[in-house]
């Protein structure tokens, strides 16, 4: 057989690709038939609830679990190993002691007569006072970076010349901002908690976990409960979010594994709302202060930025790799420090890092367009340079070029457009402009399918990927239906066990491209098997047969034919079953691709005496290569650009300073987007022919990084001054309006 | 949550004789869109819960010559659903349209927003500049308070063990008046107050002179609070900026808002301000039988 060349068919002869086609399990979720690991209940199962640490920092003296234990329905009582007596505990929230029972209330019950004596130990959560930091010894140096084109003498000490050289880089600029500018923790705030339903049957344990790494997960259980990872079967068909924080097991999770052990009977441990808000994963802060200086055109030459970042108690914080943000000047130095609070630690949050990065630095290159008395757009189109010359350390300038020119349609940018601060008020209103760029890699997962093809016709594949919401499973039918010529309907898609081939997790955007690899990969060698069959039969050569309308016919040739069935049936009894597996690599893959780039822009109203924002229209264009499934992307897209007009506005993790407790770790506090919130999207793909012969690329990311600088400089564009840290609450912009007084 | 009894009376007898049971804590149920959720998380934990809607006395809904006949248990949707009361009593309309999201609206009444005696109610401003009466009965029979008066402290309010608020009763609407509330939030729907203002006018013949007030204040103390100085020196003056902008000092001067995530005592006192402008002007706007240009929210 010859070497199969992998590729997609072109926009004019896809039947399926590209299109609209709804999500396969819609009616399953949105009727509830959709079964998530918290829906599992099996027979005989004791559901599970842990008492959480009510300090913020302390150490345990001692734990009483005789009255829990007396509690009817109570079966097993766990003391988690980090709880034992003499043990520190460094965030609010943490699980201590697990209580196990035949009903949710008596584990409840069980949980509040838990006795737990605590020591009590100083707390600091106040990762915006750097000061307040370092004197509590809370701050370490975190990396750094400083990039010169002009090297120093050999005698020369580097940081002397660097200083030396910045200042003279500052001098020589025809305009210098200084700015501050911040973005403050939140949380990942999944519907779906965190948690499993397990059981043991025999020695072999099945898990149905809440997870984003179907195919990863097995391997953490067995670490943990030192068993073989043969053993154990992760399943999860659908996953109520994750953005980042369901990669593991979680000790929550292999807990619940040992009381299965010990009481022989399946367990669920879920965590409760305010567990999740407190566990679940939380998305570091950043702050930082920053020196630009920019050409008489408004290109920035020369940075010179300190930021300090909290990832809560452990991880890392923001890197200085995203320092400017998608700009990339010749000249800059950029200092971190990190700042240790007593908060959950932090998790991978949707894009990690590149949110904060953007919201903290094309802020100030807002504030270069504002000081020059210039439109954001001419200044970021200036930046940007040439894909022979790139400013930018994103996609080519030249794509995001494009993408400006339609974004600034969308939004009717210029006919609305004023300089900052410079708006025509109605009443107490200002509205105002804004807008970002944002970059991702999203290339596709290592990620094995195997699909089987039934005598009879039937068609499934066995994948271990995950669907967490973005559209997975329709994405998998939608390129086998197109590799077979059939419809949708025609395939069946497992996945969601760790039984199945392995795939890479659904974290980075990686998924999309990692499984429709994958599926295209096995699904085109399956019908080169299918095609030598009718080859013989039809006196074609195999090579001049396609799979089309449910037929594999002759090219060119319509006569020559036979139905899919018809030709499945000559595999006689046995199915034919073909795995292939993608492999990232160095070399291009004809079918995927890395590296997108986004333009995204805002139109908000200011309230001037409440400081009250609304969203009047966003508009977000984004490039992915090659769509796959054109609704599940733009659902992609509007989610992200929801969630990020949360972040910008309303969300953020409020801790008690004092006590370190979590103040807001419930829905009713913790704001998110109401509908109301969300004004007008506008989303717009941007696909050219260029960009969707690279093939398929990850975008579950790249669309959540640019609100927050958009909408900041939307903001600014109305008062004509900034409101520095995000979210950007009424009380915030009533601040930065007294502080500006006379501006506005 | 806790186990619980459950009664659904079809007389106000009947209701009366199981609230004011001496074995048994007892707690009515309106829509239970604040008492479920206080039983869920274990604030309230009654033994008998006592299912008000079956009850004729407190499903009313009349206006007549007294004025509005409100009975306790009536849901928001249906006094946003009443010609004579969009029209007449604009301020609650204003308040029922508020509360919670459409769910919410087919349960919450305004006797639970009341009862439940929250700082932050939302129609119980509109209800105090509404002048609104509270009718209530108990072991004793039957007693009249004035609205302003019926919340004590937060989640506090005047109603002894055995007695239930029957109805709310607000005089009719005078000729040339007109009535708002509007509430400031972090978001655009579905959230706590962060103060809320209701404004009731009456105007002379001309529409350039008040010749009567009444501000009410929510969020901003212990109680929601009737704002009598700032009300007063509205009365008998020439509509102007100048006026309304003293009356919104006068109202900034008596609350006593605190300090939480939600917003900053400084905060609430200048939004205070803020707020009884635009009410006022709304009201103003409605006294004089124009169009009110308002979208929840602002
Ligand atoms: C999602 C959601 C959103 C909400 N949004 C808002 C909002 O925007 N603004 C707002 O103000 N509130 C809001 N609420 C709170 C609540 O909906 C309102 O306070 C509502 O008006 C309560 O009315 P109810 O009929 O449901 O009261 P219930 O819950 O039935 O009763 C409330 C309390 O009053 C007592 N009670 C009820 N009727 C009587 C009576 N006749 N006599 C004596 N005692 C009585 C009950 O025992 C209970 O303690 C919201 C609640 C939810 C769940």
């Amino acid at each position: 057989m010859a070497d199969i060349q992998y590729s997609w068919p072109d926009r004019d002869s896809s039947k399926v690709i590209g299109g609209r086609q709804i999500r396969l399990d819609g009616m399953a979720k949105s009727t509830g038939a959709a079964k998530y690991a918290y829906d599992i209940n099996l027979k005989n199962m004791l559901v599970a609830r842990a008492l959480g640490s009510p300090h913020a920092h302390c150490t345990i003296k001692s734990i009483d679990s005789a009255q829990a234990e007396k509690v009817p329905g109570v079966v097993h009582v766990h003391v988690l190993d980090h709880a034992k007596p003499g043990r520190e505990i460094r965030w609010q929230g943490e699980l201590l002691v697990i209580v196990a029972a035949e009903t949710e209330a008596a584990a409840m019950e069980g949980v509040s007569k838990l006795r737990v004596e605590y020591e009590p130990l100083e707390v600091f959560v106040d990762e915006f006072n750097l000061e307040a930091a370092k004197k509590a010894g809370r701050t370490s140096k975190d990396g750094g970076k400083v990039q010169l084109e002009k090297e120093p003498g050999d005698d020369e000490d580097e940081a002397t010349f660097a200083d030396k050289e910045l200042e003279r880089l500052f001098k020589q600029s025809a305009h210098v901002v200084e700015g501050f500018y911040g973005i403050d923790a939140i949380t990942h705030c999944c519907l779906e908690p965190h948690g499993a339903t397990v059981y043991w049957d025999n020695d072999q344990l099945i898990a149905y976990l809440s997870t984003q790494n179907v195919s990863g997960t097995d391997e953490g259980f067995a670490n943990d409960l030192k068993i073989p990872a043969d053993k154990i079967e992760v399943r999860c068909q659908y996953v109520g979010g994750g953005f980042g924080s369901k990669f593991a097991p979680d000790y929550w999770g292999t807990a619940a594994a040992r009381i299965a052990k010990a009481t022989g009977r399946p367990v669920k441990l879920m965590l409760s709302r305010d567990q999740e808000f407190k566990l679940g994963g939380n998305r570091p802060s950043a702050y930082l202060k920053v020196r630009l200086g920019a050409d008489k055109d408004g290109v920035v030459t020369v940075w010179d930025s300190d930021h300090w970042s909290s990832p809560g108690a452990d991880g890392p914080g923001v890197p200085q790799g995203v320092i400017p943000y998608v700009f990339a000047p010749k000249n800059y130095r950029r200092a971190v420090t990190k700042v240790t609070t007593n908060n959950g630690p932090a998790r991978a949050w949707r894009a990690p890092n590149h949110p904060q990065g953007c919201a903290i630095t094309q802020t100030a290159y807002d504030d270069m367009a504002a000081r020059m008395g210039i439109s954001s757009y001419d200044l970021f189109l200036k930046n940007l340079g040439t894909d022979d010359s790139p400013g930018v350390a994103g996609a080519k300038p030249s794509v995001y070029a494009a993408e400006m020119e339609i974004a600034a349609r969308l939004i009717d940018w210029k006919a609305k457009w004023h300089p900052h601060g410079k708006g025509a008020r109605r009443g107490d209103i200002v509205d105002g402009l804004g807008m970002s760029l944002h970059t991702w890699g999203g290339g596709g997962h290592e990620s094995t399918c195997t699909v089987k093809i039934h005598p009879d016709g039937g068609v499934e594949s066995f994948c271990g990927t995950q669907d967490i919401g973005s559209g997975t499973r329709t994405v998998c039918a939608m390129v086998l239906a197109e590799t077979f010529g059939l419809g949708v309907d025609a395939i069946r898609i497992n996945y969601g066990s760790s039984r199945f081939p392995v795939s890479g997790p659904s974290g980075g955007s990686t998924t999309v491209g990692g499984v429709s690899e994958s599926h295209r990969r096995a699904g085109q060698e399956a019908l080169a098997k299918i095609c030598e069959m009718v080859a013989e039969k039809l006196g074609v050569p195999a090579a001049e047969l396609i799979a089309d309308d449910g037929r594999i016919k002759a090219r060119g040739d319509a006569k020559k034919s036979v139905a899919w069935k018809e030709a499945c049936a000559m595999l006689g009894m046995k199915p034919l079953e073909v795995t292939a597996t993608f492999r990232p690599s160095r070399n291009k893959s004809p079918l995927s691709d890395t590296k997108v780039g986004g333009v995204q822009m805002a139109h908000v109203e200011v309230d001037t005496r409440t400081g009250l924002i609304r969203m009047r229209k966003f508009v977000a264009v984004q490039d992915m290569g090659l769509i796959i499934n054109r609704r599940l992307a733009e659902s992609q897209i509007y989610g992200a650009v929801i969630m990020g007009i949360a972040y910008s506005l309303f969300e953020q993790r409020i801790s008690d300073p004092a006590s370190g407790a979590f103040l807001n770790a419930d829905m009713s506090k913790y704001n998110l987007c109401r509908l109301g919130d969300i004004g007008e999207i506008v989303v717009e793909m941007y696909e050219p022919e260029s960009e969707r012969s690279r093939g398929v690329i990850g975008l579950g990311e790249p669309p959540v990084i640019g609100p927050g600088a958009a909408i900041s400089n939307a903001v600014c564009n109305a008062l004509g001054f900034r409101v520095p840290v995000l979210p950007l609450t009424p009380q915030r912009v009533l601040e930065a309006i007294k502080n500006n007084a006379g501006r506005a | 949550m806790h186990a619980f009894d459950y009664q659904a009376p079809t007389t106000l007898r009947e209701a009366l004789e199981l609230l004011s049971k001496p074995q048994q804590s007892a707690r009515p149920l309106a829509g239970g869109t604040d008492l479920i959720d206080q039983m869920r998380v274990g604030r309230l934990t009654p033994e008998v819960v006592i299912d008000i809607k079956k009850i004729a006395e407190l499903n009313a809904l009349r206006v007549d010559s007294g004025g509005l006949h409100l009975g306790a248990a009536v849901p928001c949707y249906r006094i946003c659903s009443e010609r004579a009361i969009i029209d007449d009593y604009s301020a609650l309309v204003d308040s029922c349209r508020i509360i919670g999201g459409v769910q919410i609206q087919s349960r919450a009444s305004l006797g639970g927003n009341l009862c439940n005696s929250g700082p932050a109610g939302d129609s119980i401003p509109s209800l105090i500049a509404l002048q609104a009466t509270c009718l209530i009965a108990g072991p004793q029979g039957t007693r009249e308070v004035p609205v302003e008066s019926f919340c004590t402290g937060p989640g506090k309010n005047v109603l002894r063990t055995g007695e239930l608020l029957i109805e709310l009763r607000m005089p009719r609407r005078a000729p040339h008046s007109g009535s708002h509330y509007r509430r400031m939030i972090p978001r655009n729907e579905m959230d706590i107050a962060v103060v809320g203002v209701g404004a009731s006018v009456q105007l002379d013949a001309t529409g350039k002179t008040i010749v009567a007030a009444r501000l009410a204040l929510g969020a901003v103390a212990p109680t929601p609070l009737y704002a009598e100085s700032a009300s007063q020196l509205l009365a008998g003056q020439p509509v102007s900026d100048a006026l309304i902008a003293k009356a919104a000092q006068a109202a900034r001067e008596i609350v006593k808002p605190i300090s939480d995530m939600r917003g900053t005592a400084e905060y609430r006192v200048h939004v205070t301000g803020v707020l009884v402008q635009r009410a006022l002007q709304a009201a103003i706007v409605r006294a004089r039988g124009e169009a009110c240009d308002y979208r929840p929210g602002h």
